[in-house]
């Protein structure tokens, strides 16, 4: 009798001691991160691919903590270096550029990853508003 | 065993594909041969749609038109039906949308890549896809007789394009021939102010996208193939180009260089893609009104403008 007391007691204070309470952990969106240089792999006009039409090779964007920077401009949303920013940190759903002595302008952001390589996707219109250029952007070696 | 269930699926799903829904067809169409830039063109489809059984759906109307009429904004598309009474109005799909059985393509997507471009040779068209404001029940082997009526306001521009059109509803998209129907009634024109942009008949040069500025990419293309030119023999063919600028100033880069060289696309078409604003080094302050052209061989001895004559081909920097 005293044995089968003991084992009811070891089995309760098991079954207590296996309890903890659940700690819940809040996901947390990935931090969006620019900082470095960006280099052209695709480019469409009007939905036309012409990434291999047009010379987009020596194109660079760099980005640092709010300013970047632009070597061998190519039709781009800006033509000159400044400063930029996401319209939400956390959330982006748009890129903004700031050229030094112009008007902000911003691009809808996307931020595919792609065989295990981060890319950029903006959309926008350096010329005619009609004409819609869309370049993916990708870290450059 | 799983094979089989496969086949029951699949025999089921055609089945059910063939029982519900229904075909439309465009059977007549009234539309003018011209109207005069920025007037109103108006359009009269004639439509027919058999059921099979039940089905609610909103009716879908889309055109095929040269972006510059930007219909999106200046087209009104309403209809009449046996179901309904009154004239029904129908609201433009915002571009984006997914269309039914779609694949996740909106609907002017989905009606370039199953319709097409109606033949239209410059790449400066857009589809543009109208539901109707309610959705309507028709019941089960039922034909309705509908009478679409478009009205577009054409832009002022002097224009040959081949119109197309579109009928389907909200549940069967374009997801079979017979569930939708189309139009392509031929070469429409408009008398409008400027040079002709012909969308109908190839052209021996022509500039994509038809309307820029000078910090677009820019695509020259000439046709060799369209007419017998000085340039039928050569291996290779450069742009000379003069940019006339918003001063009245003119700069040109007329060398035979890699800058200038336009790529071979076959059966003597040459292509180039350029930046204007590079291409001929402009300050910020500086903007081009305009381009003149000529087609040239490596030497620079046989140049082709307009018609293949000694005038030079010319485009206009705009918007609209």
């Amino acid at each position: 009798m005293k044995k089968l007391i003991f084992l009811l007691a070891a089995v309760c204070a098991l079954g207590l001691f296996a309890c903890k309470p659940e700690r819940l952990v809040t996901p947390s969106e990935p931090v969006k991160d620019l900082s470095g240089s960006w280099a052209i792999i695709k480019a469409s006009r009007n939905g036309t691919d012409i990434t291999t039409r047009f010379d987009f090779s020596h194109f660079r964007i760099n980005f640092s903590d709010s300013s970047y920077t632009i070597d061998s401009l190519v039709p781009f949303i800006v033509n000159r270096n400044g400063k930029w920013s996401f319209d939400d940190p956390q959330y982006p759903f748009n890129i903004n550029f700031r050229a030094a002595d112009s008007a902000q302008k911003s691009s809808p952001l996307l931020f595919p990853v792609t065989n295990g390589k981060r890319n950029v996707i903006i959309t926008f219109s350096p010329g005619c508003d009609l004409n819609s250029y869309q370049y993916t952007l990708q870290k450059a070696n | 065993m799983k094979h089989k269930n496969l086949r029951w699926q699949i025999i089921c799903g055609l089945l059910l594909l063939l029982i519900v829904g229904c075909s439309i067809s465009i059977d007549s169409i009234v539309q003018p041969a011209s109207v005069n830039g920025g007037d109103n063109l108006p359009v009269t489809l004639n439509v027919t749609i058999v059921t099979n059984q039940g089905q609610t759906s909103n009716f879908m109307v889309a055109v095929l038109v040269p972006k510059v009429w930007k219909a999106r904004q200046n087209a009104t598309v309403t209809f009449t039906s046996d179901i309904s009474s009154g004239s029904q109005p129908m609201t433009v799909i915002p571009v984006g949308t997914a269309a039914p059985q779609g694949g996740g393509a909106d609907w002017p997507t989905l009606l370039l890549n199953k319709i097409g471009n109606g033949g239209n040779l410059i790449a400066d068209y857009e589809w543009v896809a109208f539901y109707s404001n309610s959705s309507y029940t028709i019941g089960g082997n039922v034909t309705v007789h509908a009478t679409v009526s478009i009205n577009i306001k054409t832009s002022p521009d002097n224009l040959s394009f081949k119109l197309g059109y579109c009928v389907a509803n909200s549940t069967d998209g374009l997801s079979s021939p017979d569930r939708f129907g189309s139009y392509f009634p031929g070469c429409f024109r408009v008398n409008g102010t400027g040079d002709l942009i012909d969308f109908c008949n190839p052209q021996l040069s022509s500039i994509d996208p038809r309307t820029s500025l000078e910090n677009d990419i820019v695509t020259v293309t000439f046709d060799g193939g369209v007419t017998s030119t000085p340039l039928d023999n050569a291996s290779q063919v450069y742009m000379c180009m003069t940019g006339v600028l918003t001063t009245g100033d003119s700069v040109s880069v007329c060398s035979q260089t890699d800058i200038t060289k336009m790529s071979s696309l076959g059966l003597n078409k040459w292509q180039k893609d350029f930046w204007p604003r590079k291409l001929f080094n402009l300050a910020d302050n500086q903007h081009l009104s305009s381009l003149r052209y000529y087609f040239t061989d490596a030497a620079g001895n046989n140049k082709v403008g307009y018609g293949g004559g000694a005038a030079p081909f010319t485009y206009t920097f705009k918007c609209q």
